[in-house]
């Protein structure tokens, strides 16, 4: 074996001696660290037009029309090899090794492909191995630390979940921020859980107006490219995968008071409140042991006391709980991972096929949650005449989560019930000694606790009547990609594509008539059904021109149609005569049937040319004129447009010389794209009409004014600035970008307020200019790559800066936030707290008074709100790593946020102390104010609601988090081993998804909505799981 | 062969992408645009009859502790004397304390604001297109009415909770008022005075009056004479008009005899009760409004919260005979024990209860106070005692008595029989009252204890619950026309009407 230093392939010759003086040169093209074969490799006979593709076991015969020739190999990720051939040499091994730089590697972009070096765009891509492997069923969650200046969040972590993503910054204020997901050449409009991460050749993220604007009306808030996985040509590929693991919960939940230190507690709060009202000392003791009891409904010191905590305030000797229940390890289930996928892809001279199926079972941490999905996909195409290509993609998915109320205060909720009640009432009904109540067959009975106080959610008892409720969505999804594609000329080509995404989507939500919240009414059933079908139809024509090996021209023109019909029905039922009956046809009371359904279309018209000179100088331009139904028939056209230049300096002469420097291009681009993307509650798709919505009253028709015209209304304009550099290092030993861009959304899709009084609170407006700023930069290192060894580094780092530049009026409050010129749109404006008097022990929040004296006040409501902070990071981004050392390879992904604030209501909800008495409180209400004790954050303790829990910046909490999303651990069974049992591959692996959390605030998932407000939501789950990937 | 192709290919392009021009027009199905409401009368009338959906039967802001017009009524009770509410219950404790309604920021204020003036705008639409829509004149007129009434009945409210009592300052500034209907560049209005909401009130009810004449109301939501009666008489009860008051309430219970004693505790959730004026029958599948019957009924075991107890010292002002004694109890449930339970509003099997809105028990009494204010003891007393006979209380003698305690009389008459139905925080803004909230203790300051019996059977004394704010949540005391009684104006009027302080 020969090796040489600074090569980028090795050549072993082998001599065979058997093919000599013919003109047919044969070889193998194999991975330079692990050996394997390289399939789809491209092998070019002197730079031609037409290469040839290694097969699965990566070899390849090309056929010489001279003695001598240049054979150029690559192959996507690699570097490319060039070696000079003679006629009749023997077969060639050639070893390519991993491209350190993705900076040559082909992305696709708006409609089209493009190599990444030399565009003018702003483009990351994501490649297969970073996402293809993950222990989420939602590829959304899989991009978090990815891709710089891509904020993903995911506030609920209940399996089957989506993040929320935003590139770079949120874009609008009423109107959508969320990207354009497009699959396989089409806007996707089909459920993300369809997806099937595994089936995913690479992903793009277009961040500029040359990248993305090509989409126009859709492009505003960036785009996010899908391509799923194609057949090559060659031997049939078989592909197995099996995981399996556990899951938990990431981070714990808050710390909460023991059982004495409560009732100790309680004591105080009551003994407080008898002597305010006026009672002596020993009254209010006497008062405060007598009440504590029938208060909180139960005693868990049993008969023998009585009164367990004494005049004294302290717990009677010898006291204690006879039992001491976890409601919230009662309310979690051990989680199971389950993953299986089998792929087959191949193809021939005329056709590939990917056909691929798969299974995940992901459940949740609390009771009765889950996500389930069977999917397939079958990818093909087909050269049915030398100038006519058809392709055909299907994937179907049938998903079922288990969705228990997993956000909100509700009594039902999973995530809060556990965490709200304390563990002195008991889970099964209890005697006065503590022994269980049983039933007449022996059983314990659940204790439903009507006796509990409000704050402890009487008459519920998940643990208990979660197993016989359920709260089910099935979805079934297909989504066809399909496409014609003609080649007119050998430089115009024309493609018609028809694309269609159709999901049906039912649930079913059943409270039991036997125990439980609903079981006085008999239980309630509802069920709903909505389906989308949504369909785009485009026809492109490009004409690829290359004059002299100079001028490169590449100009597209296209047309597009999309159409979107939802509908939906939904009833629902009470009253079940019989148990274990889910349907609504067995509950005997209708309560409610209703239905509607809707169309959105879009028309467009686009256009692109792309120009270079000799590889070095780069121009882009595009134009897209789009109609929306959503705007009246007078303001419904928009036109987008964009133009980009890049300039490849690492090619030009002067700078050849220079060795350090291996790639180095500096690029502008500029454009408008549009948004006209209104929520429903923000005037949906009829934002422009004075509309009355239906609201039928006892049988008789009705309508209220549900808004005010805007006749003129039209797109919201989005003006993406970007100007950055690409760069590689030492043979791209170091490489990456850095940009800058500026986007200014103008002519806000706004709900602009409107005083109460006038019976409407908002009309719809163009009004408004909101700028996001940042930078970004994208930095890979590879400190080690030889043979053995290849360690890649990648940090990507993105600070985003979001202002206000423009309101109708000088300032708009919305909700916990203010909204002024020169402040975000996530600007917390609250009462701030102004620490606990410390003579009273009183509560404090800052008020400026009418002459501007800023003082402070026990009287919540004469607080007055001050900008506190906003919930938006300064820096977010992730460092991904990898490790490859012969067969084993170690990986893992880390995603940080830096910077912002979170309100945190849920931790409110453990400190409102003794004026919620029978709920979990947290050890923090301890340290409360005493005459004793005066440096304190919590005042005094009582029986009375100081406004201590109203919120103030009292609870914001630093949201700088970090997060392990993913670690991987590999082992690629070395090939002789695998020959005896006929694998071509083997790996075993062990893989850990949000293995470790690094953050401030202990109790609170760090990731919460992007607006910083917390809202009981279920927290992010840790999975480890070990999986074996075969191939055959 | 190519060419002919693209030539085929091109002509179904173009006539593909001219079909799809026309889809770019789409139209709604759960919504109308404004044009066909404003084209008949029966198509004008959906909107009256959304409007009174959408006051009685949506839970304002979405928020289940607002279940439509009856919210109202529990905050004007919680902030009264009689209820002591369990503070560790849902959604009125803030209120209860009187740290809610004083705070601009608060939603509730919100909600309540915005719901009332949408309806207001409603009303305001049909008057200023009623006259110009086609159908038949009689509908026209009887249309007119309502939403003219619909209309008085709301600035009613506004002028009763937004500002302190008409007897002390006619000229306060309170609230907007609009006539006209909202257009995409109304701006706001200013606020107007007491005098200025009164004037309107007046002269939507007086021409409401007249174009309803005659008219046969088909269900007991729909605003008749009657109701126009009752609506004058309040609105003469507020300003001091003491003999139209009289009048005007005399005229409005004609029609509805006081309800036989066993009707009183059937639950007041039934909108066919003979002395129910006006009422909205609630229904399973429109049953918003219902869910204030899970605050205001404290003994069905379906009631979600039973937060609205009766204070003890309100049980002692009942007589024994009296049918309304009976409805009361100490809660002997576990974790409730000691409240008084007064069993007034109960759910119906369903879930549902009926919603009253104006009863002849009141109207007898608006009678009584106006002949009273007016010094005539024996008029006052008879329409006193009227009630009081039909509910076996004991009756007012008036022989003697001073004008000052028969409107006592009749004032603590209207606490006992209009309990749960909001007037309570009204009446103590009307009458420039404090609010009385007093500890339940005997002599030496020790809780008082109450007998029960529990579940189990057995019998134990527990201590009697009373009011647990019994001053401001600053430590003051309660005082007459405290700034703590009134509703807020919502800091989002504030901020988004430009003309309000004008």
């Amino acid at each position: 074996m020969l090796q040489k230093q600074g090569l980028l392939a090795l050549i072993l010759l082998f001599s065979s001696g058997l093919f000599a003086q013919t003109k047919l040169i044969r070889g193998v093209v194999l991975g330079a660290e692990n050996k394997q074969p390289l399939e789809g490799a491209t092998v070019v006979v002197n730079k031609s037009e037409h290469p040839v593709v290694t097969n699965s076991q990566g070899r390849f015969e090309v056929e010489l029309t001279q003695d001598k020739a240049l054979l150029t190999i690559s192959f996507v990720g690699r570097e490319s090899y060039e070696t000079e051939v003679k006629a009749g040499q023997p077969d060639l091994t050639i070893l390519l090794k991993a491209s350190n730089s993705t900076l040559e590697e082909v992305v696709a972009v708006a409609y089209t492909t493009v190599k990444r070096s030399g565009y003018p765009g702003a483009v990351t891509s994501i490649s297969s191995d970073k996402i293809n492997n993950r222990l989420t069923p939602n590829i959304t969650n899989a991009l978090q630390g990815l891709a710089p200046g891509i904020q993903t969040t995911s506030a609920n972590g209940q399996p089957g979940n989506s993040s929320t993503i935003r590139i770079r910054g949120v874009g609008s204020i009423n109107a959508s921020s969320a990207p354009l997901f497009v699959v396989d050449g089409a806007p996707y409009e089909g459920d993300i859980n369809a997806l099937d991460p595994a089936d995913i050749a690479a992903i793009s993220i277009l961040k500029d107006a040359t990248a993305a604007n090509l989409y126009g009306s859709r492009a505003a808030n960036g785009v996010i490219i899908i391509t799923t996985k194609q057949g090559k040509k060659g031997d049939a590929v078989i592909n197995a995968t099996l995981n399996q693991g556990w899951g938990s919960r990431a981070v714990k939940d808050y710390d909460k008071l023991g059982t004495d230190q409560y009732f100790e507690l309680y004591w105080e709060a009551l003994r407080n409140k008898a002597l305010s009202n006026g009672q002596t000392d020993a009254q209010a003791a006497a008062t405060a042991s007598s009440a504590l009891v029938s208060n909180l409904g139960i005693n868990p010191y049993g008969a023998a006391y009585p009164e367990p905590v004494g005049h004294d305030g302290k717990l009677v000797a010898s006291a204690k709980p006879l039992w001491n229940d976890d409601w919230e390890k009662g309310m979690h289930q051990s989680a199971k991972y389950t993953q299986a996928q089998l792929s087959f892809s191949g193809g021939s001279e005329r056709s590939t096929y990917y056909v691929g199926g798969g299974y995940t079972n992901n459940d949740g941490a609390f009771l009765s949650s889950g996500f389930k999905r069977y999917n397939f996909r079958s990818n093909l195409t087909l050269q049915a005449k030398p100038w006519l290509k058809v392709g055909l993609n299907i994937n179907g998915a049938s998903t079922s989560q288990d969705y228990p109320t997993s956000s909100d205060s509700k009594q039902a909720n999973v995530v809060l019930f556990g965490r709200t009640i304390p563990g002195f009432y008991p889970i099964y009904q209890r005697n006065a000694d503590g022994s269980y109540k049983l039933d007449n067959i022996g059983q314990r009975q659940f204790d439903y606790g009507a006796y509990r106080p409000n704050a402890a959610l009487p008459k519920y008892n998940l643990i208990g009547s979660m197993p016989l409720n359920r709260s089910r969505n099935t979805n079934e999804n297909v989504s066809t990609r399909t496409y014609l594609e003609a080649a007119i000329t050998k430089a115009l080509k024309i493609k018609t594509s028809f694309n269609l995404d159709y999901t049906n989507l039912n649930s079913l939500y059943y409270t039991n008539p036997l125990l439980g919240e609903d079981a006085a009414i008999g239980g309630t059933v509802q069920k709903n059904s909505n389906r989308f079908l949504a369909y785009t139809w485009n026809n492109i024509a490009t004409y690829d021109l290359d004059i002299a090996s100079a001028h490169h021209i590449n100009l597209l023109a296209g047309h597009e149609y999309y159409y979107l019909n939802s509908s939906g029905l939904s009833g629902n039922r009470q009253n079940f005569a019989l148990p274990y009956l889910y349907e609504p046809v067995a509950a005997s009371q209708l309560m409610d049937f209703t239905g509607t359904s809707d169309n959105y279309t879009k028309l467009s018209f686009f256009g692109q040319g792309q120009y270079n000179y000799l590889g070095k100088y780069f121009f882009t331009a595009s134009v897209r004129r789009d109609g929306s139904s959503r705007f009246s028939p007078d303001s419904r056209w928009g036109t987008f447009w964009s133009t980009g230049a890049s300039w490849r300096i690492s090619e030009e002469e002067f700078l050849k010389p220079v060795n350090w420097l291996s790639a180095l291009t500096i690029k502008t681009s500029y454009g408008a794209s549009g948004n006209d993307n209104l929520s429903t509650t923000n005037g949906g798709y009829y934002a422009y009409l004075p509309l009355y919505s239906i609201e039928n009253n006892l049988g008789n028709g009705g309508v209220v004014p549900s808004r005010l015209p805007t006749p003129g209304l039209k797109w919201e304009t989005n003006l993406n600035f970007n100007t950055g550099v690409d760069f590689g290092f030492l043979k791209n030993r170091i490489y990456g970008s850095f940009n800058y861009y500026r986007r200014t959304s103008k002519d806000l899709l706004y709900s602009k307020p409107l005083a109460g009084s006038t019976g409407f609170t908002a009309i719809s407006a163009n009004i408004g200019e909101l700028r996001n700023t940042g930078v970004e930069l994208e930095l890979n290192v590879v400190p080690v790559s030889n043979n053995d060894w290849r360690w890649l580094v990648g940090i990507n780092v993105a600070h985003n800066k979001n202002e206000i530049t423009s309101l109708p009026q000088k300032e708009i409050i919305s909700g916990t936030k203010k909204l002024m010129v020169g402040t975000s749109v996530y600007d917390f404006f609250l009462r701030q707290w102004a620490g606990v008097d410390a003579a009273t022990g009183n509560p404090m929040w800052y008020r400026t008074t009418a002459d501007g004296k800023k003082e402070t006040t026990s009287t919540y409501s004469q607080g007055t709100q001050y900008y506190t902070g906003s919930a938006l990071p300064d820096v977010t981004g992730g460092i991904t790593s990898s490790l490859t050392y012969k067969q084993v390879e170690l990986s893992f992904v880390f995603a940080y946020s830096l910077g912002g604030k979170v309100l945190d209501a849920d931790y409110i909800s453990l400190l409102t102390g003794a004026v919620n008495p029978g709920r979990n409180w947290s050890p923090e209400l301890l340290s409360h104010w005493t005459p004793d004790h005066t440096n304190t954050n919590v005042p005094r303790f009582t029986t009375d609601d100081l406004g201590f829990t109203s919120t103030s910046s009292r609870f914001l909490y630093d949201a700088t988090y970090a997060r392990l999303k993913q670690l991987s651990l590999g082992y690629n069974i070395p090939e002789k081993l695998l020959g005896r049992i006929g694998f071509k591959s083997a790996k075993v692996y062990g893989l850990a998804e949000n293995l470790l959390t690094f953050y401030g605030h202990k109790g609170m998932d760090p990731e919460q909505a992007v607006d910083g407000t917390t809202y009981y939501q279920y927290p992010q789950m840790k999975t480890i799981s070990v999986g074996v990937q075969i191939g055959l | 062969m190519k060419t002919y192709k693209s030539y085929i290919y091109f002509a179904a392009l173009v006539f593909g992408l001219s079909a799809c021009n026309k889809q770019l027009n789409t139209a709604p199905t759960n919504a109308v645009p404004e044009e066909i409401v404003l084209r008949s009368v029966a198509n004008l009338n959906t909107l009256y009859e959304g409007s009174w959906r959408a006051l009685m039967d949506d839970f304002y802001s979405d928020i289940y502790g607002n279940p439509g017009f009856k919210t109202i009524a529990l905050v004007s009770e919680a902030m009264g004397d009689d209820v002591a509410l369990i503070t560790t219950k849902y959604s009125y404790a803030p209120v209860y304390r009187f740290t809610q309604m004083v705070d601009k920021t608060q939603s509730r204020n919100n909600a309540i604001w915005n719901q009332l003036y949408k309806i207001i705008n409603s009303t305001n639409i049909i008057i200023a297109n009623v006259d110009n829509v086609t159908g038949d004149a009689t509908a026209k007129q009887v249309l007119k009415a309502q939403a003219l009434a619909l209309r008085a009945h709301l600035y009613l409210t506004i002028a009763s909770f937004y500002q302190f009592s008409y007897l002390k300052d006619p000229l306060a500034k309170t609230a907007p008022i609009y006539t006209t209907p909202t257009t995409d560049t109304t701006r706001g209005n200013p606020k107007a005075t007491l005098k200025d909401i009164y004037t309107q009130v007046f002269a939507d009810l007086l021409q409401a009056k007249g174009l309803l004449d005659g008219y046969q109301r088909t269900a007991k939501y729909k605003i008749n004479k009657d109701v126009v009666n009752g609506l004058l008489a309040r609105a003469y009860l507020n300003t001091g008009q003491w003999l139209s008051a009289a009048a005007a309430a005399d005229e409005a219970l004609k029609n509805y005899p006081l309800m036989p004693p066993a009707d009183y505790t059937k639950g007041f959730n039934d909108v066919n009760n003979s002395e129910w004026i006006w009422g909205h029958p609630e229904i399973p599948s429109q049953s918003d409004g219902s869910y204030s019957f899970n605050f205001l009924d404290v003994s069905s075991p379906v009631s979600g919260y039973y937060s609205f107890m009766a204070d003890p010292f309100f049980g002692e002002l009942f007589d024994n005979g009296d049918i309304r004694k009976t409805l009361f109890s100490w809660d002997n449930n576990p974790g409730r024990e000691g409240n008084l339970q007064y069993k007034k509003f109960r759910f119906r099997d369903d879930e549902t209860g009926d919603l009253v809105l104006m009863r002849s028990a009141e109207a007898y009494l608006i009678k009584a106070e106006g002949y009273a204010r007016e010094n005539n003891i024996t008029e006052g007393a008879a329409a006193l005692n009227a009630l009081r006979t039909a509910r076996g209380a004991i009756t007012f003698d008036p022989t003697g008595a001073t004008q000052q305690q028969l409107i006592d009389a009749i004032l603590v008459e209207r606490r006992k029989e209009l309990w749960g139905e909001g007037f309570a925080l009204a009446d103590i803004i009307r009458n420039q009252l404090p609010v009385v909230r007093k500890p339940y203790v005997d002599g030496s300051g020790n809780d008082r204890k109450v007998t029960i019996t529990t579940p189990d059977g057995v019998t134990k004394q527990v201590p009697a619950k009373y009011h647990t704010a019994l001053k401001f949540a600053d430590g003051t005391p309660f005082v007459a026309n405290s700034p703590n009684y009134l509703f807020t104006i919502p800091q989002t009027e504030e901020q988004n009407n430009p003309n309000l302080f004008n």
